[in-house]
């Protein structure tokens, strides 16, 4: 690990002026991403902000029936909260099916949002990465690829993003509400990550120094009715290979609304809008679920080991929009 | 002693005789397809084959290979760390370019072993840089080396004092790091010794003759007072920020219950409670836990009276080689306090996150299930 000088921010103010100017600082969360990359030399900031005493840690209810969560929620927190698993059951279940008891009770909101991609090349410095090192090479494309994305990907990164709690967020249209040297911004989700395109080492919209402040996700009053599926190589503490968070407001059998985004196949958190298209206004069965899936998968693009992903995932979003409408509303 | 009849019965195969080419191999780990034995050529290799259940990331080994490496000559090495990431291990020397790679899982690559007639059993081969097989031993099924075996192999291979060492055919970084690891030798360990930087650089520069901060790999940075509250005793340290609570335990107040397994939170073998939430020790900082409470395996005891998880798992039987028992019973303690259902499943579930090689999770599930219920029952 590279040294670095260690600071703990007292406020928002001294944590944003901490990082402003400073090209190699960072904060410092839950860590369990950070400190891990640190460990392997893939990230070497200078100087550590500790976050942590921030006090983003509330989950609150918003005027319009949203609900607000503080960037320092932990991610055990959130899973366990009582208007979350309510209102937002897919949200606390993508949260409990991911990591361990103990990550989960360290890893933060605002950092789940900004976890690394397993690609074992980028946590790797002796093979060329372009998220890593821009310009040097993707190992991934020509090599074993077998976790990588079906979705989103260019010739120059084909890694996932692999959180479970963003695909979640994904589905439900949460904003992200930021503070940075120009103010407040909110971010519509599906507007915060990029995909690789020609530059795999920008993920986001962040600027440098930008701090995440809280997670907000509308009312929407069909959320109740919503699932998590996640599919791994063991039955838990494993990263998607295919995910799928969905949301369905059925009435008299038919399909109103719905969400679905998937995890485990995209370069970010995927949303399938042409496969809640195609569901909306078909009678909720097999025979919807299965076309929605199809759309979901819709222009994949795959690589030498993971061509298995396409079916996987379509199977996932099935499966998922199956549970999902087996519960009450 | 039992070593020494190992030694010279091994190998039974000519072909694996000292002063035979040491069969090639080529790894078949996806990142290092193109990776074979005979790449290393230009520096000594040592292949360790260790059926699974050995596990060597045990605290004592870590002073048993410094043993070791200060019994080498020219070689100023100090052993800092172990890691564990999956499948194998990987040992940090104070010297960024010492590394002691071994792979302890024997499923990828079952046919090396075969290759080497090591199947099943503890076995060594000192290969040197001509890829020539210098000593050899294979021990009795279920005797692991011994420190001896691994000093006189080393000896071995150890550097002369001469001027150029031949440089290794593959380059330096490739050999040392962690794909190289990951790839190398399935059931086998690969040791590396990088004799001729050791030569290379002036007496002062080397890692070996100054005091390092336990447990950093580097020197450097500065570092910082702290308070650590650990088991309701304050612990004033002057320490590196980049020490993790796992190693300011481990290294510096000296308690070594907490384990480090993987190092990177994969293994839950650090757990630990801070503040009575379970976490992960290898992956929290230490200067970022003041005014916090750490609580530990050793603080869990009343005096004598152990507490009932540690209780449990005694009666329950919920180890077998022990060295993952801190962590799950850390966890354990942790999990009582959390919304967790009644049923095996969930306690399966929500202690998925401590890995056990021996695969007690049978008895660590009714140990936790023997507290759980004794605590319902109390508190009706
Ligand atoms: C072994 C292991 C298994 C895992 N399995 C899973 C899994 O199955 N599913 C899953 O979804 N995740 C998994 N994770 C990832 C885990 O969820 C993330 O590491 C965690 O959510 C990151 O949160 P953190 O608070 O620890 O972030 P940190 O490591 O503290 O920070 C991550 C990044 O975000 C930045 N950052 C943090 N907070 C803010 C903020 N408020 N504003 C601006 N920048 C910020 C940091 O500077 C850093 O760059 C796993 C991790 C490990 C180690
Ligand atoms: S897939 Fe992306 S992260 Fe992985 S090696 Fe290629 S560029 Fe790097
Ligand atoms: S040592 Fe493995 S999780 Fe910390």
């Amino acid at each position: 690990m590279h040294p670095f000088s260690y600071r703990q921010a007292s406020d928002e103010q001294s944590a944003l002026s901490g990082v402003s100017g400073q090209p190699g600082a960072a904060y410092l969360a839950g860590g369990t991403t950070l400190i891990d990359l640190m460990k392997l030399d893939v990230q070497k900031p200078s100087q550590l902000i500790d976050i942590t005493p921030l006090p983003w840690t509330k989950i609150t209810e918003l005027p319009g029936g949203g609900v607000s969560i503080g960037a320092m929620v932990r991610n055990s927190d959130l899973a366990h909260s009582e208007i979350i698993m309510t209102r937002y059951p897919v949200l606390s279940e993508a949260l409990l099916s991911g990591a361990s008891p103990q990550l989960r009770k360290m890893a933060t909101t605002g950092g789940n949002l900004l976890q690394r991609t397993r690609c074992y090349y980028f946590r790797d410095i002796t093979t060329p990465c372009n998220k890593r090192e821009p310009g040097s090479g993707c190992s991934a494309m020509d090599g074993y690829n077998r976790i990588h994305a079906i979705l989103g990907t260019s010739k120059h990164c084909i890694a996932t993003h692999p959180s479970d709690m963003c695909v979640a967020l994904t589905a439900l249209d949460a904003t992200i509400v930021t503070r940075g040297a120009k103010g407040e911004r909110r971010i519509p989700i599906n507007e915060f990550y990029f995909t690789p395109g020609d530059h795999p080492e920008r993920e986001n919209v962040l600027e440098p120094g930008e701090l995440i402040t809280a997670v907000e996700l509308p009312a929407m009053p069909f959320t109740g009715r919503s699932h998590y599926r996640k599919v791994r190589d063991r039955a838990s503490y494993a990263f998607a290979l295919s995910s799928a968070a969905v949301a369905l407001d059925i009435q008299g059998g038919v399909i109103k609304d719905a969400r679905i985004a998937m995890g485990g196949v995209g370069t970010k958190p995927w949303r399938a809008l042409d496969a809640e298209k195609a569901l909306i206004g078909k009678t909720a069965g097999p025979d919807a679920y299965k076309a929605a899936a199809e759309a979901a998968l819709h222009g994949a693009k795959t690589h030498k080991d993971n061509a298995f992903k396409v079916e996987l995932a379509k199977r996932t979003v099935i499966r998922a929009l199956t549970m999902a409408a087996q519960k009450t509303a | 002693m039992e070593h020494g009849a190992a030694a010279t019965a091994c190998p039974s195969d000519p072909a694996l005789a000292p002063g035979s080419l040491a069969p090639d191999f080529r790894l078949s780990h996806p990142r290092n397809a193109s990776l074979s034995l005979s790449d290393l050529r230009g520096q000594p290799v040592v292949l360790a084959f260790y059926p699974p259940g050995w596990d060597p990331s045990r605290g004592e080994q870590i002073a048993q290979y410094n043993k070791i490496l200060t019994q080498l000559p020219n070689l100023h090495a100090e052993l800092m760390d172990f890691s564990v990431d999956g499948d194998w291990y990987d040992l940090r020397f104070a010297r960024e370019q010492m590394r002691l790679p071994f792979l302890a899982n024997p499923s990828p690559q079952p046919e090396i072993a075969q290759l080497y007639g090591a199947e099943g059993r503890e076995a060594l081969f000192v290969i040197d840089a001509d890829g020539v097989i210098q000593w050899s031993y294979r021990a009795p099924v279920g005797v692991p080396p011994k420190t001896e075996d691994l000093v006189e192999a080393l000896r071995l291979i150890a550097p002369q004092p001469k001027e150029e060492t031949a440089a290794p055919k593959a380059p330096r970084m490739a050999l040392t790091r962690r794909d190289f690891i990951a790839a190398t030798l399935a059931m086998a360990f690969a040791l590396t010794l990088g004799a001729h930087a050791a030569q290379a650089e002036p007496e002062a520069a080397r890692m070996g003759a100054t005091p390092m901060a336990p447990a950093m790999g580097v020197s450097g940075g500065d570092t910082m007072p702290i308070t650590l509250t650990v088991n309701d005793a304050a612990h004033d340290l002057q320490i590196d920020p980049r020490a993790t609570v796992l190693d300011a335990l481990r290294e510096r107040i000296g308690m070594t219950g907490s384990k480090k397994g993987c190092d990177h939170g994969q293994c839950g073998a650090c757990t630990v409670l801070v503040d009575g939430r379970r976490v992960l020790s290898c992956l929290s900082l230490a200067v970022a836990q003041q005014g916090k409470k750490i609580t530990t395996i050793e603080g869990l005891a009343q005096g004598e009276t152990l507490h009932p998880m540690q209780q449990a798992f005694l009666t329950n039987d919920g180890y077998q080689r022990g060295y993952c028992t801190p962590g799950q019973i850390m966890s354990a303690v942790g999990l009582l306090t959390e919304p967790v259902g009644p049923e095996d499943a969930d306690v399966r579930e929500n202690m998925s996150g401590n890995l056990c090689r021996c695969g007690a999770y049978p008895n660590i599930v009714a140990a936790i299930q023997d507290v759980r219920k004794a605590n319902t029952n109390a508190s009706v």
